[in-house]
């Protein structure tokens, strides 16, 4: 096993209360901040910020991407753990289906796969499915993501169930009795183009629901993937009343509108959709006050030959893992002086405490569990030279601020850009 | 001397089109129409080309008038609708288009159900595409042959207040006058029921009214739309009889328009629900020569895309 010595990095660990500048070693896969004196490879990392593995709330692991193509595509971009959604074939609804994904994760991922179950049976929102077993068998939490269950009665006893296994529960805000039909953010760019369906209240409508029940009953419910400025508001006068909602939004929905689907590129298509101009602005103030604690890729591969069709016909989503952290350091750069320790809480530490993972930090004798990030190095992302096997992005393409350049996961280096 | 080029080899909206583009269009079709008065006398324009007329969503007027239209200009037709096509085999409209391409089409025209999917076409091949109807987008062929309707009856379109009743929301013929009618320094009126006709249509550079005898007070023009009730769940209003009770067009309402107002339709016609069957049949409806006059405009698109040539104009 490679030894490591990593100079001239600030280490920013919110989670730990620190910041500082300091040299540290990485010695049969654990941190040490005391001088080791035997062979290592030497990373001179000045300059270059190390942050706790990022850790993404919402992975849909599709084909054409393999686990292994996921891992290190979540690497690339320095996650170091992705939470994969229940949408997977055959889904995430019983415990067998829970261990054939742990056994294929096991072979093939450089980082930590974790399982999110299904609420519902096979997500259809008729009846619960076992989420005691589903934990038994290993999953982190539970939902019903890109679906949500409609019946809000399955929902409520949902969440009370999950709550007796202390099972986090993720909650894809969609009213389909108001969005069934939605392909595009309703408002006037989708007007123009004869395409929308998917209005702001789609989403607004179950937040508040999520809220309601929350309040009533004393759980804690995350929404995922906010996406209007009308839910940041709910949420944000939520938890002033103490009610225990937390919730997450993600890269593009911070820094993209629906004018990016004007030529109907089914790449910009995504779910819940882009949305407005106030919109963005509010999810970017909800970021910055905490009131939005995490931001998730909602990373989600689709083949070529599936976006290469009609608008309205093509699957939604989009991919991120490579392009989330850069983004989102650009975005948030413009905004905070220093927006590290913001960075590292939103999409790592306040992710792995909703999850109730276990977390060691960047301390002496912890695991490397790391990121190494590059905040003056402006590079361009094209999905030709992407890791990820999917090309399904708006970003191709574009020049960004600031980039990974090692990844540390379990101890070992799962990616590097370092020229030695 | 005012001189006009085209250059598009593909019609997709009027969104993207320059008033003297539009201008372009309107004038080559006033040359067709008189130019030809008797259908069976043929130009040979497009002799040699191939046109295939792809409507993958049923239609009557359109596809007959390109038809017409392409056979007028001596062009080999053929057309391809969604139920004969290989989409029915679950090929995607791309393979469909590339094949059609590989054949050796010069032209295709495209009427689908997907807003955007003529863009799409234009951008996956070579060939000219004319839009001929995309989801509720646009639908150019008809606003161009509305406007030169229009512009028939009332001299001009600048200044001119017309009012479009009906199915907004749903509708492509609507966007498409919209853009060309504002365009061409008309001033649109969108009226109908709030939940077809939002509010939002005001960024588009309309008036929007819930009123109808208000908004047909002043009109040179109404033209009218099909309730599009195939399309809708049945919760943007509550039945077609209320539908006709609150918007619908009859000789007595008729009498809140002005007297020299006329009345258009693209087609095809509820009779008894957004207009009554005596309004429509009367000397207010110019319905037939909008028909009529598809086929000079739509000889005047393939004229100019499928050569995409220069149009020059001596005033």
């Amino acid at each position: 096993m490679t030894d490591y010595c990593l100079s001239g990095a600030r280490i920013v660990d919110p989670a730990k209360n620190l910041d500082e500048i300091r040299d540290f070693w990485v010695v049969d896969g654990r941190i040490t901040f005391g001088r080791h004196d035997g062979e290592t490879e030497n990373l001179d990392v000045s300059g270059k910020i190390v942050m706790p593995g990022l850790i993404d709330l919402r992975s849909h692991l599709h084909a054409p991407e393999s686990l292994s193509s996921a891992s290190a595509a979540a690497a690339a971009g320095g996650y170091t753990a992705i939470l994969a959604m229940p949408d997977v074939c055959p889904p995430a609804d019983n415990p067998g289906a829970i261990r054939l994904m742990e056994e294929k994760a096991s072979k093939s991922a450089s980082i930590t796969f974790l399982q999110c179950g299904c609420l519902t049976k096979g997500s259809k929102g008729k009846e619960l499915a076992p989420l005691g077993s589903l934990k038994e068998a290993g999953v982190v939490a539970v939902s019903d993501c890109p679906n949500s269950p409609q019946n809000t009665e399955i929902f409520l006893k949902g969440l009370e169930y999950a709550s007796m296994f202390d099972l986090p529960v993720i909650e894809f805000p969609r009213d389909l009795t108001v969005s069934s039909s939605g392909v595009a953010h309703e408002g006037p760019t989708g007007l123009r183009m004869g395409i929308g369906g998917y209005p702001r209240m789609a989403e607004e409508l179950f937040v508040q629901r999520a809220i309601t029940i929350s309040r009533n009953i004393q759980v804690n419910i995350h929404v995922s993937s906010i996406s209007s400025a009308g839910s940041v508001e709910l949420i944000r006068n939520a938890k002033a009343k103490g009610i225990l909602i937390t919730a997450d939004t993600t890269p593009h929905h911070l820094t993209l509108t629906d004018e990016k689907i004007l030529g109907y590129d089914p790449n910009s298509k995504t779910m819940p959709p882009l949305r407005e101009e106030s919109d963005r602005a509010a999810i970017l103030a909800g970021i910055l006050d905490g009131t939005i604690d995490c931001i998730s890729t909602a990373h989600e591969p689709c083949h070529e030959h599936e976006k290469q069709v009609e608008f309205d016909l093509a699957p939604a989503g989009i991919i991120g893992y490579e392009t989330a952290l850069s983004i989102v350091y650009e975005e948030l750069s413009l905004h905070e002086k220093d927006p590290f320790g913001l960075i590292a809480q939103t999409m790592s530490e306040k992710p792995r405490r909703i999850l109730k993972t276990p977390y060691e930090g960047i301390t002496e004798g912890a695991k490397a569990d790391f990121v190494v990030f590059d905040p003056s190095k402006n590079w361009q992302y094209t999905v030709e030279k992407g890791v990820s096997v999917a090309r399904n992005t708006p970003f191709d393409g574009c020049t960004i601020k600031g980039s990974v350049v090692a990844t540390f996961s379990m101890g070992k280096q799962v990616y590097s850009a370092i020229e030695v | 001397m005012d001189v006009t080029q085209w250059h598009r080899k593909s019609l997709l909206g009027l969104e993207e089109l320059s008033v003297a583009e539009i201008e372009c269009i309107l004038r080559q079709a006033a040359q067709f129409k008189e130019d030809v008065p008797n259908p069976e006398r043929k130009t040979d324009h497009l002799s040699g080309k191939r046109i295939v007329n792809l409507f993958l969503e049923p239609s009557t007027r359109t596809r007959i008038a390109f038809e017409i239209a392409a056979k007028s200009l001596s062009a080999d037709v053929i057309s391809i609708t969604g139920n004969s096509s290989s989409l029915t085999k679950g090929e995607t409209l791309r393979d469909t288009a590339m094949n059609v391409q590989a054949l050796g089409a010069d032209a295709i025209v495209v009427r689908h159900s997907s807003a955007g999917s003529s863009l799409f076409l234009s951008r996956t091949i070579d060939v000219p595409i004319i839009n001929a109807g995309d989801g509720a987008h646009e639908h150019p062929s008809q606003a161009l042959l509305d406007m030169f309707t229009l512009q028939e009856n009332l001299g001009t379109l600048r200044g001119k207040k017309i009012t479009i009743l009906g199915d907004i929301l749903f509708s492509r013929v609507a966007r498409s006058n919209l853009w060309g009618l504002t365009k061409m320094g008309a001033e649109v009126t969108l009226a109908g029921p709030s939940t077809l006709v939002p509010k939002q249509f005001e960024e588009m550079g309309a008036r929007v009214s819930h009123d109808l005898r208000e908004s047909l007070a002043d009109a040179d023009a109404v033209m009218l739309l099909r309730i599009q009730h195939e399309r809708q769940n049945s919760t943007h209003f509550p039945s077609l009889a209320e539908y006709t009770t609150m918007f619908g067009l009859n000789m007595e309402r008729s009498k809140w328009l002005k007297p020299d107002a006329i009345i258009l339709h693209p087609g095809p016609i509820n009779r008894g629900v957004e207009i009554d069957s005596e309004l429509a049949d009367s000397s207010r409806a110019v319905i037939l020569d909008q028909v009529k006059n598809g086929i000079a405009v739509r000889m005047a698109i393939l004229y100019l895309c499928a050569n995409a040539v220069t149009c020059s104009h001596n005033d």
